[in-house]
């Protein structure tokens, strides 16, 4: 079984917390909580397992943004959930140089969210144009009054 | 950004952001050798519209029509994952009918994308008559589609709970005239160009990817099932009544281009057969869940579902706070991970196979940029 | 006959540079409505439908929509050279017309070297087309110019080796002798192979789908005449056409007994033979896809020109036999 292997392998990385997840409920199998510096790690260890990052995306709470990893496997259904907490105005390392597939996912994080990984070989914005100065999903963003247009 | 690791050998060549291969405004910026590619570099975002802000600014069923218009060739898959990640959070159970109804309008959606799909890609290969074939065809799901939904394109038809309104029988038999008519086309669309030795020739050991890459990239749809891998989340993470039929995954072998074709072609059949079945097994009941809240507002918590749309895995990852707004919303869209790999594939290929290697990538530009 | 066509009149010369003009034209808007129509009833829709019976007279109107169109020159195109282009495109097309004989009589003047006289005429395309890929300073225009130098290179040697078996069973280069020599029986049926590789290679010559690389829509949005607009385009658009009546009619005269034909004037027959070859091309198009560049250019050196020597060789070791 790929979720016993799995929290085994990931209990030994010594992270705030492994535990399986409500499948019905939230649509994960395992869930998981560590920290930004052992992403990397982590990231390392689900590619061996043969996962796939299934997904990579932030979320803005007003404290800190929690960065949430999705990793899921082709031949057996095992999504794996990971959060990460990173306080405001700091960075996270980039898992990109393990997953090709974060590249792009880490570029939109930063370009929606303003949020820095470190290490990340092109860091630059991927969906707004590059001389924007915003970063429309932080939740302090307004968009301007004016017509869109203007 | 043009001057980066520009050495003077090399040129650049703008593909895009209007051009006729780039299937929308998506732009390559090619580094190039004489006709070989050297670097390419996608360049997205030109039809960014910032759905995911949208959805954190207005209520849950105001967002129902924005999913149509991430991917308006298979709307109907994005519609069943929003509804799917909504019904999880306010735990609700969708009555079988409904379900069935959803499983027969969504495959309808496939095939119309897929051979939509076939026709564009063979006009990127130059052959300009089975665009037109497979448009006549198509126009007979949008005929049908159109009774039930109200729209042909951006459809929004499901709804919290089922699907607000009933199919008849002469849908139903339409399904079935559509299948029959669907079958009867095979011939054609084999002897004009599933045999045609120029179209062997173009697809045939160009853009191979491998089982590895496809896990290094997050790949998923007919891009996997190309290499071989049979994941499709129909049958991997069974979802809506898919369990209940009987259908067929189509992998590939050696992840070319010709293997990619193949699979959407085939899945074409599968769908058919997932259409038939349900139109058979329908049964009654309603097709609204019983107690549906009139003011949607989730309890606090996260969910994340996927579905497998005509491109691949489409998930949305849903962050409720207890409000009637979405806390965050993330649109998990299947081209822009599998649009990831161009720079690697494209290397050391002509312009021609490049064109011929973004098409089978089938892209929707609009679903990248959301 | 001969002498009749070496005694033309200035008169005669003038008539007939007329009516080839007429020929021309009246030609390329009835190929492009064949084209549309053709294309049309293999796509399953009508085509043009709305002017004149079924469209007839459609290509007509796209023309006077074509002349008032803006001539837009870009600001940094090579203004003497891409102002030339589209008439160097179109020079040699009218001289060919010379010595085509489109019936016993009807022809302007019969040289004795005839088809040199069309083939290295036709040559001259290829410079126009890179004149106006390279004035263009256009990368995709120049690619299409680039490609097409080199596919017309390599197609012109076959084309030539496939005429030449012909031309070694005739003894002649003068084209009537050549249809004269087919009193009993059309080259195709002698010469099969070469008929099968000289439409192949005309399809490539005049830079037709499967073959149609330097205007690659979906690669090069439109080759070499990217930024050509209004009346410039439309004679590249007429040259293209008009190419395709040449190489079709050298075809007719080399391979399906030129006038020759039973009840019906010389010039219907070959006229009737002409655009069943112009179908068969049109035919290709709407059935094949693109090949790759490098797959062209290896069908050619690799299979096209080997068949095309073997055929000629044998031609000629057959005839030395009989």
């Amino acid at each position: 079984m790929l979720l016993n292997e799995l929290t085994q392998a990931l209990s030994r990385l010594n992270l705030a917390q492994v535990a399986p997840g409500d499948y019905a409920k939230t649509g994960c199998h395992l869930e998981v909580e560590a920290a930004p510096a052992q992403m990397p790690e982590v990231a390392r260890l689900m590619l061996e397992k043969g996962c796939f990052l299934e997904s990579l995306t932030a979320v803005d709470f007003p404290e800190h943004f929690t960065l949430v990893y999705h990793f899921n496997h082709f031949r057996e259904l095992c999504r794996t959930v990971v959060h990460a907490r990173v306080p405001k105005e700091a960075e996270a390392p980039t898992i990109s140089h393990i997953y090709p597939a974060a590249n792009w996912y880490e570029r939109e994080v930063y370009d929606l969210f303003g949020l820095k990984f470190a290490g990340h070989p092109d860091l630059r914005r991927i969906l707004l144009p590059f001389e924007a100065d915003f970063h429309p999903l932080r939740k302090k963003f307004a968009p301007s009054e004016t017509p869109a247009d203007a | 950004m043009l001057e980066r690791g520009l050495e003077e050998k090399f040129y650049v060549l703008n593909l895009g952001p209007q051009h006729p291969s780039t299937h929308g405004v998506l732009r390559v910026e090619l580094q190039m050798e004489g006709e070989f590619i050297v670097k390419a570099d996608p360049d997205i975002g030109y039809g960014h519209r910032g759905h995911e802000h949208m959805a954190e600014n207005r209520s849950y069923l105001q967002f129902l029509p924005n999913l149509g218009r991430v991917d308006y060739l298979h709307a109907l898959a994005y519609n069943q994952c929003y509804c799917m990640a909504v019904e999880k959070l306010l735990e609700l159970k969708v009555p079988e009918r409904a379900e069935f109804i959803r499983v027969i309008t969504c495959e309808l959606n496939r095939i119309a994308s897929h051979l939509l799909w076939i026709g564009a890609y063979l006009l990127d290969l130059g052959a300009f008559t089975p665009f037109l074939y497979c448009f006549d065809d198509r126009e007979n799901i949008l005929d049908l589609l159109d009774r039930v939904t109200g729209s042909r394109l951006t459809y929004c038809y499901y709804r919290f709970g089922g699907v607000p309104r009933d199919v008849d029988d002469d849908f139903l038999a339409g399904c079935k005239a559509f299948a029959r008519r669907l079958r009867s086309r095979y011939r054609d669309y084999e002897n004009l160009v599933n045999k045609n030795v120029i179209f062997l020739e173009r697809t045939k050991g160009i853009g191979i990817i491998s089982q590895e890459q496809c896990v290094k990239y997050g790949l998923t749809g007919p891009m996997v099932r190309g290499s071989g891998i049979p994941y499709d989340l129909r049958k991997c993470e069974p979802y809506s009544a898919y369990p209940l039929f009987d259908f067929d995954i189509p992998v590939g072998s050696t992840g070319d281009i010709y293997d990619r074709y193949m699979v959407r072609y085939r899945e074409m059949e599968q769908s058919l057969r997932i259409i038939e079945q349900a139109v058979d097994k329908i049964p009654a009941g309603p097709i609204m869940a019983e107690k549906v809240p009139k003011r949607i507002k989730p309890a606090p918590g996260e969910v994340y579902t996927a579905v497998e749309a005509a491109r691949g895995e489409f998930g949305i990852y849903l962050v409720s706070q207890g409000d009637t707004t979405p806390y965050r919303l993330k649109l998990r869209v299947p081209s822009f991970g599998n649009l990831s790999i161009l720079p690697e594939i494209a290397v050391d290929t002509l312009v021609a196979d490049l064109v011929a290697i973004l098409g089978s990538i089938d892209v929707v530009v609009p679903e990248i940029d959301r | 006959m001969a002498t009749a066509a070496h005694s033309v009149s200035v008169f005669g010369m003038i008539a007939g540079l007329i009516g080839v003009m007429a020929l021309v034209a009246v030609n390329a808007l009835f190929l492009i409505w064949m084209e549309r129509k053709v294309s049309a009833h293999m796509q399953l829709r009508p085509g043009p439908m709305e002017v004149g019976w079924h469209g007839a007279i459609q290509t007509i109107a796209d023309a006077l929509k074509l002349l008032g169109k803006e001539l837009i020159t870009p600001r940094d195109v090579d203004k003497p050279v891409y102002l030339a282009a589209p008439i160097v495109i179109f020079l040699p097309v009218l001289v060919s017309f010379l010595v085509i004989p489109f019936s016993q009589n009807l022809i302007i003047r019969d040289m004795h070297v005839g088809v040199l006289l069309i083939l290295s005429f036709a040559a001259l395309t290829v410079l126009a087309i890179l004149m106006a890929g390279w004035a263009s300073n256009n990368k995709y225009a120049v690619f299409g110019a680039i490609r097409s130098v080199a596919q017309n290179v390599a197609y012109e040697i076959p084309l030539l080796i496939t005429l030449m078996s012909v031309i070694l069973m005739v003894g002649s280069f003068r084209l009537t002798d050549i249809v004269a020599a087919q009193n009993r029986i059309w080259f195709v049926f002698v010469q099969p192979v070469a008929f099968i590789l000289y439409i192949i290679c005309a399809t490539a010559e005049t830079n037709r789908a499967p073959f149609d690389l330097p205007e690659a829509e979906s690669e090069l949005v439109a080759g070499f005449h990217t930024e050509y607009s209004g009346m410039r385009f439309a004679l590249f658009f007429l040259a293209e056409y008009t190419n395709m009546f040449i190489v079709a009619a050298l075809a007719t005269i080399f391979f399906l007994g030129g006038w020759r034909g039973p009840f019906l004037p010389g010039l219907v027959w070959f006229l009737i033979k002409v655009y069943a070859i112009i179908f068969l091309i049109m035919w290709f198009r709407w059935t094949f896809p693109r090949v790759r560049f490098d797959q062209l250019i290896t069908l050619s050196w690799k299979i096209l020109i080997p068949l095309a020597l073997a055929n000629l060789i044998v031609t000629a070791f057959v005839l030395k036999l009989v």
